[in-house]
């Protein structure tokens, strides 16, 4: 039965909406969470689960470039990128964040709301069979990127907004492939090497930030106006 | 009809005689984590005993609601478990509602409960109200929305049809929603029912009590009815989780062997619930009170991405 | 071929300069890779005049008129750049601004990062020009971000790192969205046959097709792209970085970012509006375009009014000018798009000779406020007095300087068109920062000597000023009959023939 269960196309499917809403739930955590090293943690998860609703889409529907960017993802975002931000905290020897600007319960439900716009909007955009794998992965991509950039807003502390920037970027990953089951290969090589060289240009910031204002309060740098 | 009354009978001595035992299992399992000795799994009955046998204290204060919430507690709370499906997908009682019923039963025991913390005048008795209606006021949504999305995916607010649709579709759970309300529901079960990290009702500290604080003027026979009362609650809210979401093993009709069949798999589910009840206690700390809506709210909004998610499909 | 060899010219400058160890080394890398692509770009100007379009490698690389345009712009602004800045960094190092506390080794270093970054950042611009892909047009000005935002950095005060961050930052989100907005393109292509294979994002199939793709998606994708390489181009209300962000990079930088690095940005926008506009009709995207680039035009009559920094002026009347860029892009029509390209042009001329200028003033009097400067520049600096004021004047739409002529035809086409509120808002917004931008710089640059010392010999910035500045004159009155083929070439492209 296993064997029938590796070749069904519906239980592909629902595989896939399993993950997917693994990943929002991960995703809404990191709006709850308070913890620096557990945003990290948090991420690198959301990232292992997106390089899985990848392969499990490159498995049922016989596509095999997708394994070749569900590989990559697991590399870039899954090992590197957390090991240098963890690095980075353990330099930085950071204690926990403080309070965002918004409440922590009315974050949750904001994100809550931010789900809805995104399951909306995507139910808009949807032309069943086109990519075959149902709204629950393109309304999870959005909601993500809406979630995401509203914990940058909410945020102060400069790596949380990095990090929320990088959880954007997951979304629109998930987005690509549940639309076209990826972009084209080199598209993808682009897309996560820049990633790759975004998080270490933005992790020596955050680093020279801590250095010169003692903090990576971001609201602290204000001096330039007008 | 003789049938029904031993169905009947079953649950409700199943209900009355399981409950110390998952509560003194969970406390046994907890101590043999920490390394120490603990109580005895049986514990639980030799203090209900020893509290029946006792005379009680009554403060002179107290009104009629402190002497009526044990007997409305214990009642309502029994009641609430005879309509859940516990051995079999037929629940023995099919009030007004099912669902429904189960909730405001549960949500009566608790307003009591609380009323009586404030009777007897107190600071504790006041101070644990307060802290248990904090929590309730998100936790108690959280729960109704959990449940109506299982109610709307089985088309029924019955508890027996519910159980029913969940043995009849095999892979239902992996739908999101379903995976939403059993999140949601695993952290409701954790807030009501006072385990780490939302209560330690192990501590008597003013810091830390919620459950204990309102029921601290209880004694003797009142405070055995109380006690008990709490575990039947902790065993119907597993089962609802475990019978709403796993229904393995769960017959749909009743007979001599599938109840049988149906008890064993129902306490090996218990089992492995308690299991994991005690691996997060010991492994987190209690949360701060004021950190503790935080958690609700989560379960809340997992509670409602669950009901939204059933309308999106 | 000339494709490649651009870009590995650019390659090879910054490899040279990151494994250098002396600073005239360094300089000297720079000078001449620059002036190698400099001659490339020509060659490669004259083949795209002769054949119209150049393409490589199966269509991966692909350069028209628009393209060759912006690489011959991005080529000059660079070379220029590179002369300026020789003597610009040495004067930073003898006066002590590259950082007091800092050793010899840790200066060298720091600057070798500048000769290396700026290399790198026009090698991304050059292949974000001539990319046919747009998933890897994008990875190209993402990668452009990121090669300047330790540009911005390059003092290390907590202002640039402030300016630095928010670059940073609100570049990231913009270009997520852009990054969404060509995956829905991609998306509304997908449809197409054959186009699981790279051809798929390629802007030239696309071109040929884009009446059949989906609609609803293109909308959706015009408004995250106009949104994303908007942000990148400093329209408002994505314009915050740029007063920062320009205030606080070392001039040559600067000088790159706000011509060429505009351009590049407005290009991506520009091959999108191309794709919205077969697809859907030019109203939908002229009339967001409009709405973006007035918004920008509106948005900076105010702070240019009320500036006490002549850094960031010069920064808010970049984001006036590539709102009138936009604008010139959502009017359209033959007038519109020749207006666009000539105004792209002569802007790049413009703006780089009012940052090198600018660069000068704050070089000797070690301050970008106006306040603390009071005026008489021309006496104290002649050479660099006259032509900030002459480019200054350029800038706001002076005749008979080329910016007039350009700015003519888009009103021209504004009322021609019947967007008449368009043209008046334009005359308004025009009016407004013209105002500005004379009180302020006129009054540094003209009015009595204050007490500062004399100016000493600058050939390497006074140079390339000079060089600029002769540029910027003959053109008002002379351009080369290739240029303004190549220029009526780009803006045939727009038009969409």
């Amino acid at each position: 039965m296993l064997m029938r269960l590796l070749f069904d196309l519906q239980f592909g499917d629902r595989i896939v909406t399993l993950l997917a809403a693994l990943v929002l739930v991960l995703q809404i955590a990191m709006v709850a969470q308070g913890w620096i090293v557990a945003h990290i943690r948090i991420f690198a998860a959301q990232s292992f689960f997106l390089s899985m609703i990848a392969a499990t889409i490159a498995w049922y529907n016989h596509a095999p470039h997708i394994y070749i960017a569900a590989v990559l993802t697991l590399v870039v975002k899954v090992i590197l990128v957390p090991i240098l931000f963890e690095r980075l905290v353990v330099r930085m020897e950071i204690q926990r964040e403080i309070e965002p600007i918004v409440n922590v319960p009315l974050s949750v439900l904001i994100s809550g709301g931010l789900t809805l716009v995104g399951y909306v909007v995507a139910e808009s955009f949807y032309r069943p069979g086109a990519a075959g794998l149902g709204h629950n992965a393109l309304a999870v991509a959005i909601s993500l990127f809406l979630i995401g950039f509203f914990t940058m807003i909410n945020r102060r502390k400069a790596l949380a907004q990095v990090l929320a920037l990088l959880s954007l970027e997951n979304g629109l990953f998930l987005a690509a492939i549940s639309l076209t089951y990826g972009m084209p290969l080199i598209v993808e090589l682009g897309v996560l090497f820049d990633v790759l060289v975004a998080a270490m240009v933005l992790g020596i910031l955050v680093y020279r930030i801590r250095e010169t204002v003692e903090s990576m309060d971001v609201s602290r740098l204000r001096r330039l106006r007008g | 009809m003789i049938e029904r009354l031993i169905e009947s009978g079953a649950q409700l001595f199943l209900l009355l005689a399981l409950a110390p035992l998952v509560t003194g299992f969970i406390r046994k399992l907890k101590a043999k984590l920490q390394t120490r000795r603990g109580p005895g799994i049986v514990q639980p009955y030799r203090d209900l005993g020893k509290l029946f046998r006792k005379s009680m204290v009554i403060p002179e204060t107290a009104s009629w609601i402190f002497t009526a919430t044990p007997w409305i507690l214990f009642f309502s709370t029994v009641l609430a478990g005879m309509m859940i499906p516990m051995v079999t997908a037929e629940a023995p009682l099919g009030l007004f509602g099912g669902a429904l019923a189960v909730i405001y039963l549960l949500g009566l025991g608790r307003f009591f409960l609380a009323l009586s913390g404030l009777d007897t005048g107190t600071s504790f008795g006041g101070l644990g109200s307060s802290r248990e209606m904090t929590i309730s006021a998100l936790a108690e949504p959280a729960l109704m929305l959990a449940i109506f999305t299982v109610a709307i995916g089985a088309g029924s607010t019955s508890m027996s049809e519910i159980a029913r649709t969940a043995i009849e579709q095999h892979w239902r759970f992996f739908a999101p929603a379903q995976m939403f309300a059993f999140a949601a529901l695993a952290l409701v079960l954790i807030a009501e029912t006072g385990h780490i990290p939302v209560d330690n009702p192990a501590t008597h500290l003013e810091l830390t009590m919620i459950h204990e604080a309102m029921i601290l003027e209880y004694s003797g026979p009142y405070l055995a009815l109380v006690e008990w009362a709490a575990s039947i609650k902790q065993l119907v809210l597993m089962t609802l989780l475990i019978n709403c979401f796993w229904p393995l093993g769960l017959q749909p009709a009743w007979s001599g062997f599938g109840a049988l069949w149906g008890i064993g798999w129902l306490l090996a589910k218990l089992l492995f619930l308690s299991c994991a009840i005690v691996l997060l206690e010991t492994t987190n700390a209690k949360m701060r009170l004021f950190r503790i809506p935080e958690l609700l709210a989560v379960a809340f909004t997992l509670g409602s991405l669950a009901l939204v998610s059933t309308f999106l499909f | 071929m000339l494709l490649i060899v651009l870009l590995l010219i650019s390659a090879a400058t910054a490899a040279a300069s990151f494994f250098a160890r002396r600073r005239t080394v360094m300089e000297a890398a720079n000078l001449v890779g620059f002036a190698g692509v400099f001659a490339v770009a020509v060659f490669l100007v004259a083949q795209v005049l002769a054949h119209g379009t150049v393409s490589l490698g199966n269509g991966f690389f692909y350069a028209d008129s628009l393209s060759a345009l912006v690489i011959l712009l991005t080529a000059s602004v660079a070379l220029v750049c590179s002369t300026y800045s020789i003597g610009y960094l040495r004067d930073d190092e003898r006066s002590g601004a590259l950082g007091d506390d800092l050793s010899d080794a840790e200066q060298i270093a720091q600057l070798r990062m500048y000769y290396t970054l700026t290399p790198l950042f026009v090698f991304f611009m050059m292949f974000l020009s001539m990319a046919n892909n747009l998933g890897v047009m994008w990875a190209a000005i993402e990668a452009t971000t990121l090669a300047s935002i330790f540009l911005v950095n390059f003092y290390g005060r907590v202002t640039s790192l402030e300016a630095a961050w928010k670059y940073a930052i609100i570049g990231g989100v913009g270009l997520s969205m852009a990054l969404f907005g060509t995956i829905i393109a991609y998306y509304a292509g997908h449809s197409l046959a054959g186009s699981d294979a790279i051809s798929g994002l390629n802007w030239s199939v696309l071109a040929q097709h884009a009446a059949q793709l989906d609609k609803t998606s293109m909308r959706l994708a015009f408004i995250l792209i106009l949104l994303g390489y908007g942000t990148k181009a400093g329209l408002a209300p994505m314009h915050t970085w740029k007063p920062d962000a320009y205030s606080q990079a070392p001039i040559p930088s600067t000088a790159i970012l706000s011509s060429a690095m505009l351009n590049c940005a407005l290009y991506g926008l520009i091959r999108f509006y191309i794709l919205a506009g077969r697809c859907l009709g030019v109203e939908y995207p002229s009339h967001l375009l409009l709405l973006f680039g007035l918004l920008s035009m509106g948005v900076s009559v105010p702070f240019v009014l009320a500036q006490k920094n002549y850094r960031r002026l010069l920064a808010y009347s970049s984001i006036e000018h590539s709102g009138i860029m936009v604008t010139a892009l959502g009017l359209g029509g033959p007038l519109g798009t020749l207006g666009l390209m000539l105004h792209m042009t002569y802007h790049t001329i413009a703006k780089s000779l009012l940052f090198l200028c600018a660069g000068n003033v704050q070089q000797h009097y070690r301050t970008d406020m106006f306040g603390e400067i009071k005026g008489g520049v021309m006496r104290v600096m002649p050479l660099t007095g006259v032509v900030f004021l002459m480019a200054m004047l350029a800038v706001v739409g002076m005749p008979p300087f080329s910016l007039f002529q350009s700015e003519f035809l888009i009103l021209r086409a504004a009322f021609d068109g019947g967007h008449v509120l368009t043209g008046v808002l334009f005359i308004l917004f025009g009016t407004g920062i013209f105002a500005g931008m004379l009180i302020h710089i006129g009054g540094m640059i003209l009015g009595p000597r204050g007490d500062t010392a004399a100016v000493e010999r600058r050939p390497w910035r006074n140079g390339s000023l000079l060089a600029l500045a002769a540029a910027l004159v003959v053109i008002a009155f002379w351009i080369p009959a290739p240029l303004f083929q190549l220029i009526s070439g780009a803006a045939q492209v727009v038009r969409g023939q």
